[in-house]
């Protein structure tokens, strides 16, 4: 009979790998500011309150807001999942931002795949509303007024992208995830109506009226866009051929999902590695 | 309604068949109440709809029934803007079918929404560019003109007309506007029919739905259908009574009529299933029909339920004059017709959702085919709206006269 050993050589490669593996992504992570820090940011950020908010705020037509989303770079750490999460307050049967393991055709190399809301340019979701409960901005955002809403759930049957998410019960608790990834800066919401991922529409209105620049000032900027460790989401005004994301979409390769829908959303992503445009 | 209450008892001693009736109709309520109570206490919650497959057997019901009120619009139509006499001899029953199978499915509707408290909220915050939207004001205006066009039978019958002495007088005055106001029921009506399909039909993101031919098949089925059911209803209401409502040639035009409308819609099926499956290599759509034929019973109820029993079999009674002459296959014409309208909708609401949609730029195997089977509150709510159809045809039929020809029908048939 074999001697047991305490570890099979099959165990040993697994368990050096993965300890190799974690000090090279601690190495990677410590270019950037540390998650405790970046998370204090977050818990720090002092919104004023304004007199027109969110869905009544029709915004204003000179912004165009968009987010990139770099594959290559993403780790899948899910922080930016946490963080919408906890200043949403969204339970984790309503994720807004969604994470998920993928794999490219053909190369099937392994990638990290996450998506808000992709505030498209002719949002499905906004033709077929029957009360205009989700509209569209001046300034590209897709919202909700969610005093309208019926709970007809046209919408989710309508979004190629699978965003929108309803109210099936009253919530009583918090998301979960609060005072570690952030503080709930909006009320949840009632039983019975539609809700959706809005680019921290309450950040970019009240960091407007105190003179922020959303993209580039914390406040003014979606949770997931401050909380992202590797950067690899950018956010600003499509509109300005000067913003960050204006930049980057110049200077990387980019791409939208399902463009041949004729969506056209304002979320841009970076193919990951193994993807040819 | 102590008349109402009195003659009831007394029908209710003297036929113990016609109590278990409306003791089996009471079950069915009272089943529906449960559920639906159970649904405004906790929420959609206690259905099994989730974000994926937010529509269901509701939906189903709500279609169903507004397809097979379509006998309203269309048989009035051929009363009174075609000027065919003979048909309006049906036309208070058709709107009176209508009017059941509205409601029906706005109480399905009401318990479907997230917000019931603001049902409303359509007619005041207007989205034009909704068909759900058009829907919505098209069902609520039909809705008024259905009662309109019902008051007459309601002020003529034996209730109201005893303490309303008027009644008869004003119910005629009303009559002479049913002309102009069928116009209105049949514009009304070509809408929203046809946008019932269109809500599907529109959607660029669902491969299975997106196709102009959703909006007619949806209004030719309900026109075929909703014909067939008043139809039915009628001879089977005939059986029940002893003694003959319309004149067999009415019951011909009828047939023929309903049956033409069936063929027209077998055809328009026929080339859509052509055009968009066997001819049709588009990836999405294959991709999506062979996800239902693996993992659902699509594929077989498309065949038997839609087309074959549900289609094909009542045209086939309707349109042979050796078989629509029989009491037994005109109602087994009648309830075939229904099973497909049903089987149809649930086919065509279940077949867009069910297939996961494809938009992550990657190819790992991530969204599996959607489960969906109704919870039993959905079970409970649906057979409850069947419970107050059923109730509403009996009280309807016993009380109100949605025959008023039918003397003259027996005249007329006494001589031929």
């Amino acid at each position: 009979m074999a001697e047991e050993k305490f570890l099979t050589r099959r165990e040993f490669i697994t368990a050096v790998a993965a300890i190799g593996g974690s000090i090279a992504a601690a190495v990677a992570l410590s270019d950037f500011d540390t998650l405790t820090n970046l998370i204090d940011d977050e818990l720090a950020i002092e919104l004023p309150k304004i007199e027109k908010e969110g869905a009544n705020h029709l915004g204003d037509s000179r912004f165009k807001w968009g987010m990139l989303i770099d594959l290559k770079k993403c780790i899948g750490c899910q922080y930016c999942v946490y963080a919408c999460q906890a200043v949403n307050d969204v339970s984790d049967d309503m994720r807004w931002n969604v994470y998920f393991p993928e794999m490219t055709a053909e190369t099937n190399v392994p990638f990290h795949m996450t998506r808000p809301c992709l505030h498209c340019n002719d949002a499905p979701c906004t033709a077929v509303c029957p009360t205009k409960a989700t509209f569209r901005r001046n300034d590209g955002l897709i919202v909700m007024d969610y005093e309208l809403c019926i709970g007809c759930r046209y919408c989710q049957v309508a979004c190629p992208y699978d965003v929108r998410r309803f109210n099936w019960e009253e919530r009583t608790e918090p998301s979960g995830y609060q005072a570690e990834w952030g503080h709930a800066e909006v009320p949840r919401r009632p039983r019975g109506v539609a809700e959706k991922c809005t680019f921290c529409v309450h950040r970019i209105d009240r960091g407007m009226a105190q003179g922020l620049i959303p993209g580039i000032d914390r406040a003014a900027t979606p949770a997931c866009v401050n909380i992202c460790p590797v950067e690899a989401r950018v956010f600003g005004n499509l509109n300005d051929p000067e913003s960050p994301i204006s930049k980057a979409i110049r200077e990387r390769p980019t791409f939208r999902l399902r463009e041949d829908l004729g969506t056209e959303p304002n979320v841009y992503y970076v193919p990951p590695e193994g993807m040819s445009l | 309604m102590t008349t109402m209450i009195n003659t009831l008892r007394r029908d209710v001693e003297a036929k113990p068949l016609f109590y278990g009736w409306l003791i089996f109709l009471g079950l069915l309520l009272l089943f529906g109440a449960i559920a639906g109570i159970s649904v405004l206490l906790n929420g959609l919650v206690v259905t099994n709809l989730t974000n994926q497959v937010p529509w269901g057997l509701w939906i189903t019901v709500d279609l169903s029934a507004i397809a097979l009120g379509a006998g309203a619009f269309s048989l009035s139509t051929v009363a009174y803007i075609f000027r065919v006499k003979s048909f309006e001899g049906i036309a208070r029953m058709a709107v009176f079918v209508g009017f059941v199978g509205y409601t029906a499915a706005m109480l399905a509707l009401l318990m479907d929404i997230g917000r019931p408290d603001r049902f409303w909220h359509p007619t005041v915050y207007w989205n034009i560019h909704s068909v759900l939207w058009e829907i919505t004001m098209c069902v609520v205006f039909y809705s008024m003109i259905l009662v309109f066009e019902l008051s007459p039978a309601v002020l003529e019958s034996n209730i109201v007309s005893r303490r309303f002495k008027r009644g008869p007088q004003l119910a005629h005055l009303m009559h002479r506007f049913t002309p102009l106001v069928s116009i209105f029921g049949l514009g009304l009506s070509l809408l929203h029919q046809s946008s019932l399909g269109a809500t599907y039909g529109v959607l660029a993101a669902r491969p299975i739905w997106f196709k102009p031919s959703m909006p007619v098949m949806f209004i030719l089925s309900a026109v075929a259908a909703g014909g067939t059911f008043t139809l039915g209803l009628t001879v089977f209401y005939e059986n029940i009574i002893r003694k003959r409502q319309i004149t067999w040639r009415l019951r011909s035009q009828i047939a023929a009529f309903a049956g033409i409308l069936m063929l027209a819609y077998l055809y328009l099926k026929m080339w859509d299933f052509l055009a968009t499956f066997y001819y049709s290599h588009l990836p999405a759509r294959v991709n999506a029909n062979a996800l239902l034929q693996s993992t659902t019973p699509y594929g077989v109820t498309f065949w038997w339920m839609e087309v074959i029993l549900g289609a094909l079999v009542p045209a086939v009674i309707l349109m042979t004059p050796r078989f629509r002459s029989k009491d037994s296959l005109l109602i087994i014409a009648a309830v075939l017709a229904i099973l497909g309208i049903i089987v149809n909708r649930w086919n065509v609401t279940l077949s867009g959702l069910v297939v996961p949609m494809d938009w992550s730029p990657g190819v790992a195997e991530l969204f599996p085919v959607h489960r969906y089977t109704p919870a039993w509150t959905e079970w409970g709510v649906a057979i409850g709206v069947l419970g107050y159809a059923l109730l509403m045809f009996t009280l309807g039929l016993k009380f109100l006269p949605l025959f008023p020809h039918s003397h003259s029908a027996h005249a007329e048939e006494a001589e031929s």
